[in-house]
């Protein structure tokens, strides 16, 4: 079943990251998060939870060039005068998106509801947890899915 | 006629890109008003007339379902359109949403041209001159 929630995750970030962020994206291989080459420490990351058939949450871990980027492509504003706020209520909503998007097309029992985003940092993170890496032109972010209960 | 629309979402930056997706689907010459959930989006509608809301379900405080409700319970509120905006698009929360009263129901991601064409068919078009001279925004998809 994570198998194929995370297939549909992938499949939602394309659709998201071009619709709204105006940025195609390649979906890279799975790695360990320590090996992915993101600088923790440099990086914004952003937590969802999720209930229904099964419960878990999906992070997104992502430079913070990138998320500039990606907060100027949806505000349409310069990239110098974005604040935090605008920075990670970007972030967030990009999750939110992703997340919604797929788990409507995933076949299920009991319908899922989505948490509210919450910022997290390196210490939340479980570094040899396995991460699907998503690639835009210059920079890379991941994406982890936990599974907490599986009803 | 220039209308006052009530946007409702949690998240300041979707509360942007929902100005400008007004904005890109003619819509500039709006009255915009913001809350960032349904409790607030009460308070703003005892002191200011709107005639459309759009807003989000998953908000702290007051959910979207809940403030619909609010909205369809009160007489003078009643006969306002609501149009929720949401990333959670399966059927049954689409259907209880439109059961409880909404007037259209839009998934993220959209594009603005799927935002214009649901709002069209709600309040009609925008005074398009209107739009174009209030509007300082160069935004396209």
């Amino acid at each position: 079943m994570k198998k194929v929630l995370m297939t549909a995750m992938t499949n939602s970030i394309s659709e998201v990251m071009e619709t709204m962020f105006f940025m195609p994206v390649e979906i890279g291989p799975e790695m360990m998060l320590n090996d992915a080459d993101i600088d923790l420490n440099n990086a914004l990351a952003c937590r969802l939870n999720f209930t229904g058939d099964i419960c878990g949450n999906i992070d997104v871990i992502s430079p913070e060039p990138l998320v500039a980027e990606l907060t100027s492509n949806f505000l349409g504003e310069t990239k110098a005068g974005l604040t935090w706020e605008q920075q990670f209520g970007t972030l967030s909503e990009m999750l939110n998106m992703v997340c919604g998007n797929a788990l409507k097309n995933v076949k299920c029992q009991q319908p899922y509801r989505l948490g509210i985003p919450e910022e997290i940092t390196s210490s939340d993170l479980n570094g040899t947890a396995e991460c699907t890496l998503i690639k835009t032109m210059d920079s890379t972010m991941a994406m982890l899915l936990s599974i907490l209960v599986s009803q | 006629m220039s209308y006052s629309i009530l946007i409702v979402d949690d998240s300041m930056p979707m509360r942007t890109v929902l100005k400008r997706s007004l904005a890109a689907a003619g819509y500039g010459g709006a009255r915009i008003l913001e809350a960032s959930n349904g409790k607030e989006a009460l308070t703003v509608m005892e002191g200011d007339w709107v005639d459309l809301i759009m807003t989000d379900y998953n908000m702290p405080e007051m959910n979207g379902f809940s403030f619909l409700k609010k909205v369809k319970n009160e007489a003078l509120f009643k006969d306002i359109p609501v149009v929720v905006v949401s990333t959670e698009g399966n059927d049954s929360k689409i259907k209880e949403f439109m059961d409880a009263g909404a007037a259209g129901y839009v998934t993220k991601p959209f594009t603005p041209e799927a935002l214009r064409d649901l709002i069209v068919s709600i309040i009609g078009e925008a005074d398009y001159e209107e739009s174009i001279d209030d509007s300082d925004d160069e935004f396209d998809f």
